[in-house]
């Protein structure tokens, strides 16, 4: 059994569909890419699977049970976190803080101070800077914060939205090793990305979403090989 | 002196004088001038919670105070029942209606939030003036409600003097202040605070932000009710226009963005800065310009949202924590 479960998903702002009939699967302890351009659906879909939108029909089963149109605090309480587009801190409250509202949900809370460490081991950074204003940290810094933040709520599956978005090369890189780690350490992880070649070395498999739908999908080794792909996002 | 020291004594000067003010002070309009300063400061903190923590400007508020006045007021003229219970029972009215309107608006964000609560303020103001009797209630239209003379009776919440006013209210805003203090540094305050900011990052981290605004609404609604009693109590007459009219509702975001959104002094400050300016352009202008001193406020609220964005407390504090450095740190010394 699938460990996230998408079947024929539609979802669409007031008269504009934006993604059709859309089908996917995630098994536990992958790591997934979802490629696409800007305006493909992507983050619309991350949305639409922690419950920020509302699908209009389909399924969406999260270990076996559906959660599609169920409110976020239900969904992540279940395990399944959503770290936002553009890092969303909250710029007026430390790092410390920030850290602790990830764990907001009761499965989580009470093993914060415990969980708060291993954050820490992730991005030692952060241990540095833990009495810091977040909106006082340089952009990577910032992303370190939103992914730990999300890696406080204890998640199943971690779902990132564009985590590269805005960051130099070089950080790039290490984000994403980052990310292969805590998909090591044993936390499935849903990525969207546009940065292809990245995300998708790092990735088990991968979905290319092209106007809501899903255009191709397969091993992420397959992928990057093939010819659309190259054309298309990596411009060789 | 430490710095914790130093923070403790201020306050218990602070205190101490704010405790013997009306023994120094024999003139019952400027004893009033306090006490209403401290009623606009206790009626912007109440606001902050709402205003400031949970990231929405409500600029209706006054609706809250004109149900906590007609709420104790009416209890005791046709029951008899003492305005304590009566101010009470305004806040819970007041919670309940909070969250009434709370529920479908606080939704919206920015202006949108602003200019519902703007509307239902209104709606509510021009349906009072026109109801003389709601069900068995005596509202008593737009004449308003007068409360007549018991002399001096803590039970009717009447007093022949100022002074019995100045510390209920002073005690009032300083349980408020402590209120918001708590708040503020709670589980509650954080999850309002990261709501106001990014709702959706909160959200997809799993907090209910919409049940923490409506918890916030409530506390800030009842709060504010409490301020309505206080106020009918004090000036024992009321009516619709000026207890529920959009003057007293703007007046108290005024005071809390030129103070200081979501600070807890904040509302202090900016009580003591457009109060008495408030007083004085009106005694000594009115007669030639009415409506001078609204003219005055917007031209400060320009000038601080220009200069000063964060309101009046970022600046003071900032000034406050060198002053308190220099002082702590004994001379010369390099920290």
């Amino acid at each position: 059994m699938a460990y996230l479960e998408i079947e024929n998903v539609n979802v669409s702002y007031g008269d504009v569909q934006v993604v059709n009939d859309l089908s996917l699967t995630v098994n536990e302890g992958e790591v997934v890419s979802i490629i696409g351009g800007n305006g493909a659906g992507k983050t619309t879909l991350l949305k639409t699977i922690s419950g920020l939108l509302t699908a209009s029909s389909g399924t969406i089963k999260f270990k076996g049970e559906e959660i599609q149109n169920r409110p976020p605090e239900v969904i992540v309480e279940r395990g399944l976190v959503h770290v936002p587009e553009g890092r969303r801190l909250f710029s007026l409250m430390t790092v410390a803080d920030n850290l602790d509202i990830g764990a907001y949900n009761t499965r989580a809370y009470g093993q914060r101070n415990h969980t708060i460490l291993g954050v820490y081991d992730l991005f030692p950074r952060l241990a540095e800077r833990r009495e810091q204003l977040a909106m006082t940290l340089s952009g990577g810094e910032q992303q370190m914060v939103a992914i730990g933040r999300g890696m406080m709520a204890l998640p199943g599956l971690l779902m990132l939205d564009e985590p590269s978005l805005g960051l130099a090369p070089i950080l790039v890189l290490s984000i994403f090793e980052t990310l292969r780690k805590i998909a090591d350490m044993g936390t499935t992880v849903l990525l969207v990305e546009q940065d292809v070649n990245h995300s998708l070395r790092l990735s088990d498999r991968g979905y290319v979403l092209e106007h809501g739908r899903v255009a191709l999908e397969g091993p992420a080794k397959e992928l990057m090989d093939n010819p659309h792909i190259k054309e298309a996002y990596l411009g060789m | 002196m430490t710095r914790k020291q130093l923070d403790r004594t201020l306050l218990c000067v602070g205190a101490a004088v704010a405790f013997g003010l009306p023994q120094l002070i024999d003139s019952p309009t400027y004893l009033q001038i306090i006490i209403l300063l401290f009623f606009y400061a206790y009626l912007t903190s109440a606001w902050n919670l709402v205003g400031g923590f949970a990231g929405v400007l409500p600029m209706g508020h006054a609706v809250f105070v004109g149900i906590g006045a007609y709420t104790s007021t009416v209890l005791f003229l046709q029951y008899n029942i003492s305005p304590w219970i009566g101010m009470l029972a305004g806040g819970v009215v007041a919670a309940a209606i909070g969250v009434i309107i709370g529920k479908p608006t606080l939704k919206m964000r920015g202006a949108y939030f602003a200019l519902c609560t703007i509307a239902f303020a209104e709606g509510l103001r021009v349906m009072i003036e026109n109801i003389d009797m709601l069900g068995p209630f005596k509202l008593n239209g737009p004449r308003g409600l007068l409360i007549p003379l018991k002399g001096d009776s803590l039970a009717a919440f009447q007093f022949m003097h100022k002074e019995p006013y100045y510390y209920i209210i002073l005690i009032m805003l300083c349980l408020v202040l402590a209120f918001t203090w708590f708040i503020s540094r709670s589980k509650i305050g954080y999850y309002l605070g990261a709501g106001g900011e990014e709702p959706e990052a909160a959200e997809s981290l799993g907090v209910n932000v919409a049940n923490y605004k409506l918890l916030a609404m409530a506390m800030s609604c009842f709060l504010t009710a409490l301020a309505g009693t206080f106020y009918a109590q004090l000036m024992l007459y009321f009516y619709p226009k000026g207890l529920l009219g959009l003057d007293l509702s703007f007046e108290i975001a005024f005071i809390a963005l030129i103070g200081g959104r979501g600070t807890i002094a904040g509302p202090v400050i900016g009580a003591l800065a457009l109060r008495p300016l408030n007083e004085f352009t009106r005694i000594y202008l009115s007669d030639q310009l009415p409506g001078l001193h609204l003219v005055i406020f917007g031209l400060i609220l320009i000038l601080v949202m220009l200069f000063q964005p964060k309101g009046l407390t970022a600046p003071l504090s900032r000034i406050y924590e060198r002053l308190a450095q220099a002082i702590t740190t004994p001379g010369g010394e390099k920290s």
